[in-house]
């Protein structure tokens, strides 16, 4: 006995002005009596502080009240058969039934399709694209609840789908992929480093994209122009700036979201070495001002040397900055594409 | 007894066939007389120490049959694939693996880790698939080669399950497992064969991946056929779910941190770019970027390879990226060769071990990027070789082991032309990477394969040997000189040619010679031996003979074979010199082979050329010289007996020679002849085989009556039948080929008895007589054989007892037994008496030979015998009819033969004889 919700896309990607459409499929051994059967939209952005910038106080509140987004309960009448073609529009308008019952039948697969209007014209709802990270999650859940009366456990399911922004409120300037040069040296380093690579020297050049379609690959280059020590690695971390608005204050926290090597060893000296990201779909988003939230990324280049003390020192947060490593971070605007 | 008389003139004018002239022999095939000996010496093998196989493999890597890959409906990389799998077995053989192998920790934690480790994740996203750590962390560890290799297998079956279970993301992770191993180049010598493990698992991974989205492309979800992709399908063409898997597995794959593996799997899954778009070689372009990222020379290499090997899957035939390969490779390259050895040594470890490691990918690179002949052109341009209007660019030097395969691999087209260019750029291109004495040497036999084209001949050689000269070794010095010394013949280049020899000559005099000193010299020597037609001019070059004497043991005795094969190619042999030194080879040849061990196919092949030699050497008309030859042969080969066998046959046509010439001065041709025959008494005996003893002596003695040396022949025939006296039962005598071959011998013998005049001193049957005791006196004589004799001598005694003998020595003053004997009583009565002794004898005999077939057939046999050459009397008939009896009880009497022989006695006789 169970039920579940099959959406007509496999991605389950969805633009907000698009119908949200797929197939409520119930296996039951026997028929069954209903009170109703309730589908629910709900898309909230839910935000929880701990650590990170946030003071003392703002941390005990842990987990703050969610910010809605779209909350649309569809109740079904419960004389309702379900084995005809149904159409569920928003709230306030009417339903249509083909035909009333109270009994789902039997069957060993049933199938009611539906479709839903997210969406109306005339309303004003701000779709924030589906984003994970570690203090915001912006997420849209489908459910479905077939309520059976008073001795009975309802059964439910849900499912999460993911919203794209559309494309029509996209804004219309052109994504000229804008790359921004940096250097690292010995000199630009806001952090001790080892005195060898104080004295050696070293500089590492580059260009990087800072602003990127989230469907694109992050792609720059960067160059070993001299270095003392011999390189360890050089890796590309993708960082998340989460805000969360709590009281008059804003509490911010930084985690890394990938992290990608692009060089490993002592590479050879004024060699190309290409960047190339893909970036992770879910764990990023458009960057998005709202106001009690806002989600935005940056990228690092993070040298590391070869050293003795690395074998020494326990594994730390690699953001930490330790004295055989040598960074370069950069904003990283993302754009939806068009 | 009575002899039946005979009349030899009317038997052959009965019994001989009308003869008819012909124009053509019958068995000649075609009228045109070929030689055929001039074509048989291209048997010997010729030892080229280049194509050896290296033997220094200490241990077979277990035979790790790499998986048949089904390239699913890519018919384009069908080819190349295969060639792919077996450069692959080729790699695991070269490189021997010791059996136990230093990992780093991560490596061993991934080879003996439990297979539990594998949970499922509970979001399929990045930072599952990146447990990395450091392959700082811990030190080195060892497992056993056998253990890893089990366990990449073990790895490739997980995968494969956990494919076949839908469960793609384990698939992955152990993929990237897998992967990752690939990084730990701490493994050295076993890295090659990690590498053929690794990415046959990785090429699985492809195929399957690959495999997965064609079917999603091609069917519904309900598994209906929606379309059928042709080998160059469109990505428009492709459905938007197929495309969604697609980008999901790439996304997958670039979320793995590590570079490497992360490379290694995208380029495994490289082909399925072409689901989302058309045009992939920007993305093979950009992986090529990305491996300049590995900084393990040995790591970027392999990665290379493997990236090669993945572009051949594409349907584009672009070579950019194997080009991008070669110059990123010079770039690593350049900075290993200029690293100091002290600098991060532990970093690079050893470092000739790191490029002898590499050298195969080098190999396989160049070998792609020459491999369609029409492209060679812009190849050249794009490797930075030549310039547009194809001209070399002047002295840059190139990294000696690429510069090695590039020259391999050049079409000879391009190379000769420009020969000297070439040279000064291996000239200029010197560094550790590779002996730069072999680029000298690869380009010399470059140019040796279109010696034609070659141009400005005299400024290269000038220059090799400019080049060569500097070189302190004598070997590296060889090694030079041997790759262009076919120029040097073909062009005929004598002074350069003298100087050159006397130069090696020098250099040989001042140093002890290694083996592979005397490997590049016997190729120098040969390359001039097999150059010239004639030996005299081989042996006139300055100190060509002693630098044949300075060589020593197996290359010696190759040189001496190859100078013996040359010289007997030509008819005759006359040249005295080249006679003596010829001779001198021969005998170094035969002291350097232990001919003890005629097994051997070597030891057959010297003794073959040393006889041909000897058989070939013609002194003219100067005998006495060419016996006095053979007098040295004699001596100086004396361990090879079937050469003594020659000699003597030599020396017996030396003799016959000697009389056809009919010298005025017959006395000294009488003297010499019997030189000849004393030069085969003492030389026969020592030979140990009894029937060919028993042949040359048989041969001498009719030498000696052809020359009418009565006494010498009696002494011959002598010491044939004596020779049979000492036979050794072990000697290998008694088997039945030996026996009808001593059969046909003494038949031989007696046929040439009757030719020979009785010896009034010893008694007129003074040698059947002989032979009659051996028969008696010798134990290993079967009843057979001694029945067989008896018969041939019983017709022998016929014979002589006829009036006229059917045929005369052919010496006017050796006189037949039937003009001496003429009516002499006491002569015919000892043939009787003789006959009567047989007679006896065969009577007694025949009972003894325990075969009942053999029986009844050798009493048969003399009874035809008895019948033919004795009048059948009472007698006679009475001996007749009791041989007949013992074959019808051994034969049974319808045998054929039997009535055959009873009807021929019938005739004979007019009294019945036997049944009826």
């Amino acid at each position: 006995m169970s039920v579940e919700i099959k959406l007509s896309r496999s991605n389950r990607t969805y633009h907000p002005n698009e119908p949200l459409q797929g197939k409520i499929i119930t296996k039951l051994p026997s028929s069954l009596s209903h009170r109703g059967i309730q589908l629910t939209v709900n898309g909230s952005v839910n935000l929880q502080v701990r650590g990170g910038s946030a003071g003392l106080i703002e941390s005990l509140y842990g987990v703050l009240k969610p910010v809605r987004i779209v909350y649309l309960p569809i109740s079904l009448s419960p004389f309702l058969s379900l084995s005809q073609c149904l159409l569920v529009h928003h709230g306030r308008r009417a339903l249509r039934f083909n035909h009333l019952g109270r009994l789902l039948q039997a069957q060993h697969r049933q199938c009611i399709p539906f479709s839903i209007i997210l969406n109306h014209k005339g309303e004003d709802i701000k779709f924030y694209e589906t984003f994970h990270g570690a203090n915001i999650n912006i997420q849209y859940l489908l459910t479905v609840d077939i309520v059976r009366g008073y001795l009975h456990k309802s059964l439910s399911a849900t499912v999460e789908f993911i919203i794209e922004s559309e494309l029509a409120n996209l804004p219309q300037k052109p994504v000229s992929p804008e790359t921004v040069f940096f250097y690292i040296t010995q000199d630009t380093q806001r952090h001790a480093l080892l005195p060898e690579l104080k004295s050696g020297g070293f500089k590492v050049s580059g260009r990087i994209c800072t602003q990127c379609l989230v469907s694109d690959p992050l792609v720059g280059e960067l160059t070993v122009e001299t270095s003392a020590v011999p390189i360890y690695s050089i890796d590309v971390h993708l960082l998340r700036v989460e805000s969360i608005m709590v009281g008059e204050k804003i509490a911010t926290e930084t985690s890394i979201v990938q992290t990608t090597q692009i060089a490993d060893g002592d590479v050879c000296r004024t060699i190309s070495l290409p960047i190339y990201l893909i970036l992770p779909r879910l764990l990023t988003c458009p960057t998005v001002f709202a106001g009690p939230f806002s989600v935005e990324f940056k990228v690092t280049i993070v040298v590391t040397f070869q050293t003795e003390l690395y074998n020494v020192q326990p594994k730390s947060d690699p953001r930490s900055f330790r004295k055989w490593v040598a960074m370069e971070s950069l904003p990283l605007e993302l754009v939806q594409s068009q | 007894m009575e002899f039946k008389a005979r009349d030899y003139r009317d038997d052959d004018k009965l019994y001989s066939l009308n003869r008819v002239s012909v124009s053509s022999h019958p068995l000649c095939s075609s009228p045109s007389k070929s030689l055929s000996h001039t074509q048989d010496h291209g048997s010997i093998e010729f030892f080229d120490p280049l194509r050896e196989v290296s033997t220094e493999i200490l241990e077979p890597v277990e035979d790790i049959a790499v998986a048949e890959k089904h390239p699913a409906s890519r018919q384009t990389s069908h080819l190349s694939s295969k060639e792919w799998s077996s450069f692959n077995k080729l790699l695991m053989q070269r490189f021997p693996v010791p059996k136990m192998i230093s990992v780093s920790s991560v490596t061993s934690k991934t080879i003996k880790g439990s297979k539990a480790t594998v949970e499922l994740p509970a979001n399929t996203q990045s930072d599952e698939l990146n447990d990395s750590q450091k392959l700082t962390e811990g030190g080195f560890k060892t497992v056993s080669q056998q253990e890893f290799i089990k366990r990449l297998h073990e790895l490739k079956d997980e995968i494969m399950r956990s494919w076949q279970s839908d469960d793609r993301v384990t698939t992955l992770k152990l993929s990237i497992k897998v992967a990752r191993l690939l990084m730990d180049t701490s493994v050295a010598q076993f890295y090659p064969t990690l590498f053929v493990l690794a990415t046959d698992i990785m090429d699985m991974l492809g195929d399957m991946v690959w495999d997965r989205i064609k079917q999603k492309a091609e069917f519904g979800d309900d598994g209906t056929k929606i379309c059928s992709l042709s080998d160059d399908f469109d990505a428009n063409s492709i459905c938007f779910e197929a495309k969604e898997t697609c980008t999901n597995w790439f996304r997958k794959i670039a979320s793995v941190h590590d570079l490497l593996p992360r490379i290694y799997l995208e380029l495994a899954i490289l082909p399925c770019w072409r689901f989302l778009q058309d045009d992939v070689i920007n993305d093979l372009m950009r992986l090529v970027t990305m491996i300049k990222g590995v900084a393990d020379p040995l790591a970027s290499a392999y990665c290379r390879f493997f990236l090669i090997h993945c572009a051949q899957k594409l349907p584009q035939r672009d070579t950019g990226h194997l080009i991008s390969c070669i110059s990123d490779l010079k770039i690593e390259l350049t900075r290993i060769v200029s690293m100091k050895e002290t600098k991060y040594g532990s970093f690079l470890g050893d470092r000739r071990l790191v490029i002898s490691l590499m050298e195969p990918t080098i190999e396989y690179t160049m070998r792609c990027i020459f491999k369609d002949p029409n492209q060679v052109g812009d190849m050249i341009v794009n490797l930075g070789l030549v310039n547009k209007s194809l001209e070399l660019y002047g002295e840059v030097p190139w990294i000696s082991i690429i510069l090695h395969y590039l020259l391999r691999e050049l079409p000879t087209a391009v190379i000769c032309p420009k020969a000297v260019e070439f040279l000064h750029l291996v000239d200029c291109s010197s560094d550790y990477s590779f002996d730069q004495c072999l680029n000298y040497k690869m380009l010399g036999l470059k140019l040796c394969e279109e010696i034609s084209q070659v141009n400005t001949v005299d400024v290269l050689i000038d220059e090799v040997v400019k080049v060569a000269t500097r070189r302190k070794s004598l070997d590296e010095y060889l090694k030079i000189l041997d790759a262009y010394m076919d120029i040097v013949l073909q062009y005929k280049m004598g002074d350069y040619l003298s100087s050159v020899l006397s130069a090696i000559f020098e250099k040989l005099c001042n140093e002890v010679v290694t083996d592979d000193e005397l490997a590049s010299l016997q190729s120098i020597i040969l390359k001039l031996v097999t150059h010239f037609d004639d030996m005299k001019y081989v042996f006139d070059l300055n100190y060509f003979v002693d630098i044949l004497d300075v060589m020593h043991g197996t290359s010696r005795s190759i040189v001496s074979m190859h100078i013996l094969n040359n010289a007997t190619r030509n008819d005759h042999i006359n040249d005295p010199t080249t006679i003596k030194l010829l001779f001198d080879v021969a005998q170094s040849l035969h002291d350097s082979v232990d001919f003890s061990n005629t097994k051997q196919d070597d030891n057959q092949q010297a003794q073959r050329l040393i006889a041909r030699f000897i058989d070939k050497v013609d002194h003219g008309t100067d005998l006495d010289r060419h016996l006095t030859f053979l007098v040295d042969c004699r001596g100086a080969f004396s361990t090879m007996n079937d050469l003594k066998e020659i000699l003597v046959h030599s020396s017996n046509l030396l003799a016959t020679r000697a009389l056809r010439l009919r010298s005025k001065k017959k006395k000294d041709n009488l003297n010499f002849i019997k030189s000849c025959i004393t030069y085969n008494e003492v030389t026969i005996p020592s030979i140990p085989s009894y029937s060919r003893q028993l042949i040359l002596y048989l041969e001498t003695a009719e030498v000696s009556l052809l020359g009418g040396l009565i006494s010498h022949s009696d002494g011959l025939l002598d010491s044939a039948v004596s020779c049979l006296q000492d036979v050794n039962l072990l000697d290998g005598m008694r088997k039945n080929e030996d026996i009808d071959g001593i059969v046909s011998l003494m038949r031989k013998l007696c046929s040439f008895i009757l030719m020979v005049p009785g010896n009034l001193e010893q008694g007129v049957t003074y040698l059947p007589k002989s032979i009659l005791s051996l028969l008696d006196s010798q134990s290993w004589i079967t009843p057979k054989l001694r029945i067989k004799i008896l018969c041939s001598l019983l017709s022998l005694f016929a014979t002589f007892s006829q009036n006229e003998l059917p045929y005369h020595a052919v010496h006017e003053e050796v006189i037949g037994n039937d003009r001496l004997f003429y009516g002499h009583a006491t002569y015919s009565q000892q043939l009787v008496s003789l006959s009567t002794i047989i007679l006896h004898n065969i009577i007694d005999i025949i009972p003894q030979e325990s075969s009942q077939n053999t029986r009844g057939k050798l009493a048969l046999e003399a009874c035809n015998c008895i019948a033919t050459s004795l009048k059948v009397n009472d007698e006679i008939s009475s001996v007749c009819s009791k041989l007949v009896e013992t074959a019808r009880s051994c034969l049974g009497p319808n045998d054929k033969y039997l009535q055959s022989t009873i009807n021929f006695v019938h005739k004979q006789s007019p009294l019945s004889v036997g049944g009826k």
